[in-house]
C-alpha cells in the first residue's frame, strides 16, 4: 500500500533549529557539510561558573540569548532546556507563510522529546533543599521547571495552543519518539497541527555525568540544541490549499531490543525499523538519496547503527550526513537535529538524481538502552 | 476519521506495586476497604520538614517479582514499572515467550523520572564536588529507562515509550497504547506509569503549601492538601480478538480518551481546559454525559483542584453529576503513576462491581455545591457500565480515559 495517499500524509511545513552551528538550518547544513563550527566559548556560558570535565569537547549553541527571540519578560525561572525548546518553536512558527489563526489553537499542540527535562534545574532544586535554612524553603517559581513537560507546556502557554501537549523521553531516540507520536496523533485526528521536536541542554551537570559514565567514545564531544518542526496533515480541514511543504514524514518506526541480546540484535532491530518504514512509505532502498545518521557516541554504537542500515538498504549506499561528528553527542535533540540537517540539505538545492531517486531521505538512531528508530522523509516537489 | 477497520481494545491484565499492596488483588481489596497507605517518610531524611508523611512502598524487593531485569542496575521508578508490568502480564495469563514474539511494546508515564537517582547524585555533588558523581548512577537517571525497563523485563521488541507529561502521563500512555492497538500498529501494549517519593518533589509541594499534615482528604471542607506518594501501575492492553482467542479474562474495554492543554498557568488547573478534555473524551468514546456512571477524580486534595475539577464536571454533566471519588485519599498522589492507578481502580470496579471510595472525607465541602456524591468511607456495591478516569498535571496537561464494562 502506498503511504503517500492523502489519508496517511503528514507534511512538515516549517522548522526552527539551534545547534553548535548557530541559528537556523543553513548554518547547520554548512557546518555538517564542511565540518567547521563557529568559534565558541568552550561552553563557558552553559557551564555557568562550574568546572568543565577534563577531556570532553563542549559544543554549546554559541551566544545563546533567549531574550533576542522571546522578549525580556518571564524568562528568569526558565531553564536552558525550556528556552532552547521555546526558541526553536518560535523560529519554526516564524517561518510559516501563514501563522496559525486563533480558531486553530484548539487543534494545535506540542510534542517534545526530552529525556530528563533540565538535569541542571532538577539537580539545583534538590541542592537548594539540602542547603536552605529549612528543606522546604526552595523556590516555588522554579518547581514546575523540574518536570519533563515544562518546555512543551511553556510553548503552549506562549501561543495559547490548547491541543494535546506531550513530552516523550527516549534517550537518543527521543525526537524520533516524538515524531512518531505526533504523526500518529495527526493521522488519528487528535490534532491538526503539532509543533514537534527534541531538545537537549549542555550544563556542568550533564557534562560531568557523561564524562563519569564514560559513554562518549574515543573523541568525546558533547553538544546541545533543539529543533522543532511544524507538522500538519495534508488536509487539515480548514480548506486551505496545501502549500509550503518542506517534506512529508512518510513513516516513523521505533523499536526495542533488550541489551542482553547483544549488539547484533540491536542492529537487526534497526534494520527492521528501516524496512518497516520503507514498506509503510512505499519506498525502495534504492529510492533513498541521503541518510542523516545519529551514530550515537558510545563505543561501538555507530557501527551498530551503520550495520543495521546496511542490512536494510541491501547494498544501496546513499550519501550520509554525519551530524553527530560535527555537533557532538546531543542526546534527546539528536534525531531532531538530524532531521533539520536533512531538510537543510534539501533546501540547499542538492540536485535530485535522475528518475526520482534522492527524493527520499532517512533518519536513523540507536540509543544506549536498546531502543532504535528510523524516520522516512520524502522531499516535497516544491522544494527541489 | 474513518471508523472502519478500527479494532476494539481490551484490558486483560492489571499490575500494581503500591503503598496499599502489591498485585491487583491486594490493591483492590485495600481500595474496597478504604485502607490508607500513608506512613511516616523513611526514604529520605525528613528532618526540618513540617509535614513528614507520604505514601511510600515499604519493603519493596524487586527481585521477588522480576524474572529478567537485573534490578541493581536500574533506578527505583524503573523497578516499580518493571515489577508492575510483570505482575500485569502474569495476571493476563500471557506466556512470556509468546508475548515476546507478539507485536508488543510499552508506554509508561512519569512525572519525575528517576528522581531518586538525581537525589543521590546531588548528595554526591554536595559531598565531593561535581566531579565526584558516580557515572553508573548518572547513567540510570534518564526517564526513558522506565519504559526500557518494562521492555527489557518482558523481552518486548515493539516500542518502549516513556511519557513525561507529569501527573497525567499514565493516561497519555494508555491513550497512546489504545491508538496503536486500535489501528493495528501493535497487538499488545503494556501501559501505565511509575514514580518514586523523593526530597525535591516533597519540598516543592511543601513550599507551595500543598502538603497535608496527616492524610489526604479530597472534597473535605477541612482538606489539607496532597500526600506525595510512589508506586508502579501497569495494564495489559490487547486487541479484543486476541483477548477472546486466548480465552483471557477481560476486565474492561478502553472506549476512548481526550487530551487538552490549558495553556494558561504553570501550576493552577483551569475549568475550561478540563471541561473541554471531558467533552473530547466523551466524543472519542462515543458516549454522552448521561451514560457515565462514575468519575475517578484527579482529586489531589487541594482546594484549587477540588473546586476546579468539580466545576468542570458540573459544566459538562449539568444537573446530574455521577458519583465522583478520589483514590488519592488512600494512596496519596503517586504523580506520573496516578492516572495509572486510577485506571486500575476503574477496571477493578467495572469487573467486580463497585465504586471506589473517597476513604478520608468526613464532611463534604459545601462550597463544591449540592448533591456531590464522593462515595465516602468504603467502596459501594454498584454495577457501573461506563467510567471516566481523570488525570491532570502541572503545565495544564489534561488527559481523560473512558473505560467500559466488557460486553
Amino acid at each position: 500500500m502506498s503511504g503517500t495517499t492523502e489519508s496517511t500524509a503528514v507534511r512538515i511545513t516549517g522548522y526552527g533549529v539551534l545547534s553548535a552551528a548557530g541559528v537556523g538550518g543553513k548554518a547547520l547544513y554548512e557546518a555538517v557539510r564542511s565540518g567547521a563550527l563557529p568559534l565558541g566559548d568552550d561552553g563557558a556560558q552553559a557551564l555557568d561558573g562550574q568546572p568543565a570535565p577534563p577531556g570532553v569537547r563542549l559544543l554549546p549553541v554559541p551566544d545563546f540569548e533567549p531574550r533576542e527571540h522571546l522578549g525580556r519578560k518571564g524568562l528568569r525561572a526558565l531553564s536552558r532546556t525550556t528556552t532552547l525548546g521555546m526558541v526553536a518553536a518560535e523560529l519554526a512558527l516564524a517561518g510559516l507563510p501563514e501563522p496559525g489563526r486563533p480558531g486553530e489553537r484548539a487543534d494545535t499542540g506540542v510534542v517534545l522529546g526530552t529525556s530528563t527535562g533540565s538535569a541542571r534545574a532538577f539537580a539545583e532544586f534538590f541542592r537548594e533543599s539540602y542547603v536552605a535554612e529549612r528543606p522546604y524553603l526552595v523556590s516555588p517559581a522554579l518547581f514546575p521547571g523540574l518536570l519533563l513537560n515544562h518546555g512543551a507546556s511553556q510553548v503552549a502557554m506562549r501561543h495559547s495552543f490548547t491541543g494535546l501537549n506531550a513530552s516523550l523521553a527516549g534517550g537518543q531516540i527521543s525526537a524520533l519518539s516524538a515524531l512518531r507520536y505526533a504523526r500518529n496523533a495527526l493521522l488519528t485526528g487528535r490534532a491538526a497541527r503539532l509543533l514537534t521536536g527534541g531538545v537537549e541542554e549542555l550544563s556542568a551537570h550533564t557534562a560531568w555525568a557523561w564524562q563519569r559514565g564514560g559513554a562518549l567514545g574515543e573523541r568525546p564531544a558533547l553538544g546541545e540544541g533543539s529543533a522543532v518542526f511544524v507538522m500538519e496533515t495534508a488536509d487539515d480541514g480548514t480548506g486551505r490549499a496545501p502549500g509550503g511543504s518542506l517534506a512529508e514524514l512518510a513513516a516513523c518506526e521505533v523499536a526495542f531490543t533488550p541489551l542482553d541480546e547483544g549488539p547484533h540484535a540491536v542492529a537487526a532491530a534497526l534494520a527492521r525499523c528501516v524496512e518497516d518504514a520503507l514498506r509503510a512509505g512505499g519506498a525502495e532502498p534504492g529510492d533513498i538519496g541521503v541518510v542523516s545518521a545519529g551514530a550515537s557516541s558510545g563505543p561501538g554504537w555507530s557501527a551498530v547503527e551503520a550495520r543495521g542500515r546496511r542490512r536494510a538498504l541491501a547494498g544501496h549506499e546513499p550519501e550520509v550526513l554525519r551530524v553527530q561528528d560535527v555537533l557532538g553527542e546531543t542526546y534527546s535533540a539528536s534525531g531532531a537535529l538530524q532531521l533539520a540537517a536533512l531538510l537543510a540539505h534539501w533546501e540547499d538545492g542538492a540536485p535530485a538524481a535522475a528518475g526520482g531517486a534522492a527524493d527520499w531521505g532517512l533518519v536513523t538512531s540507536v540509543g544506549h538502552d536498546g531502543s532504535v528508530g528510523a524516520a522516512l522523509l520524502r522531499r516535497s516537489s516544491a522544494t527541489g | 476519521m474513518s471508523e472502519q477497520g478500527l479494532r476494539r481494545v481490551a484490558v486483560t491484565g492489571l499490575g500494581a506495586v503500591s503503598s496499599l499492596g502489591t498485585g491487583i488483588e491486594a490493591f483492590t481489596a485495600a481500595v474496597r476497604e478504604g485502607r490508607s497507605g500513608i506512613t511516616d517518610i523513611s526514604s529520605f531524611d525528613s528532618t526540618g520538614f513540617r509535614h513528614t508523611r507520604a505514601g511510600e512502598v515499604h519493603g519493596f524487593r524487586p527481585q521477588d517479582h522480576l524474572e529478567r531485569l537485573p534490578a541493581e542496575k536500574w533506578g527505583r521508578s524503573s523497578q516499580f514499572a518493571a515489577a508492575a508490568a510483570r505482575l500485569a502480564v502474569r495476571d493476563a495469563g500471557w506466556d512470556t515467550d509468546a508475548l515476546s514474539a507478539a507485536r508488543a511494546g510499552s508506554a509508561m508515564g512519569t512525572t519525575n523520572g528517576e528522581a531518586r537517582a538525581f537525589q543521590e547524585l546531588t548528595e554526591q555533588w554536595l559531598a565531593q564536588g561535581i566531579g565526584g558523581i558516580d557515572g553508573d548512577l548518572a547513567a540510570r537517571a534518564s526517564a526513558d529507562r522506565i519504559a526500557a525497563a518494562v521492555n527489557t523485563e518482558l523481552g518486548l521488541r515493539g516500542e518502549a515509550q516513556t511519557f513525561g507529561t507529569a501527573c497525567s502521563a499514565s493516561n497519555y500512555a494508555i491513550g497512546y497504547g489504545f491508538d496503536l492497538i486500535r489501528s493495528g500498529a501493535a497487538d499488545v501494549m503494556i501501559a501505565g506509569g511509575a514514580d518514586a517519593v523523593n526530597r525535591a518533589t516533597h519540598a516543592g509541594f511543601h513550599r507551595l503549601g500543598a502538603i497535608a499534615p496527616d492524610l489526604c482528604r479530597p472534597f473535605d471542607e477541612d482538606r489539607g492538601g496532597i500526600m506525595t506518594a510512589e508506586g508502579g501501575a501497569a495494564l495489559v492492553l490487547e486487541s479484543w480478538d486476541s483477548a477472546v482467542s486466548r480465552g483471557a479474562r477481560i476486565y474492561a474495554e478502553v472506549l476512548g480518551y481526550g487530551l487538552t492543554c490549558d495553556a494558561k498557568h504553570p501550576t493552577q488547573p483551569d475549568r475550561d481546559g478540563i471541561a473541554e478534555c471531558i467533552r473530547r473524551a466523551h466524543r472519542d468514546a462515543g458516549v454522552k454525559p448521561d451514560d457515565v456512571d462514575y468519575v475517578c477524580a484527579h482529586g489531589t486534595g487541594t482546594a484549587a483542584n477540588d473546586s476546579t475539577e468539580v466545576a468542570a464536571v458540573r459544566e459538562v454533566f449539568g444537573d446530574r453529576i455521577p458519583p465522583i471519588s478520589s483514590i488519592k485519599s488512600m494512596l496519596g498522589h503517586t504523580m506520573g503513576a496516578a492516572s495509572g492507578f486510577g485506571a486500575l481502580a476503574c477496571c477493578a470496579a467495572l469487573y467486580e462491581g463497585f465504586l471506589p471510595p473517597t476513604a478520608t472525607v468526613r464532611s463534604v465541602d459545601p462550597a463544591l455545591g449540592p448533591d456531590l456524591d464522593c462515595v465516602p468511607g468504603r467502596a459501594r456495591p454498584a454495577r457501573p457500565r461506563i467510567v471516566e478516569n481523570h488525570g491532570f498535571a502541572f503545565g495544564g496537561n489534561n488527559a481523560i480515559v473512558m473505560l467500559g464494562r466488557p460486553e
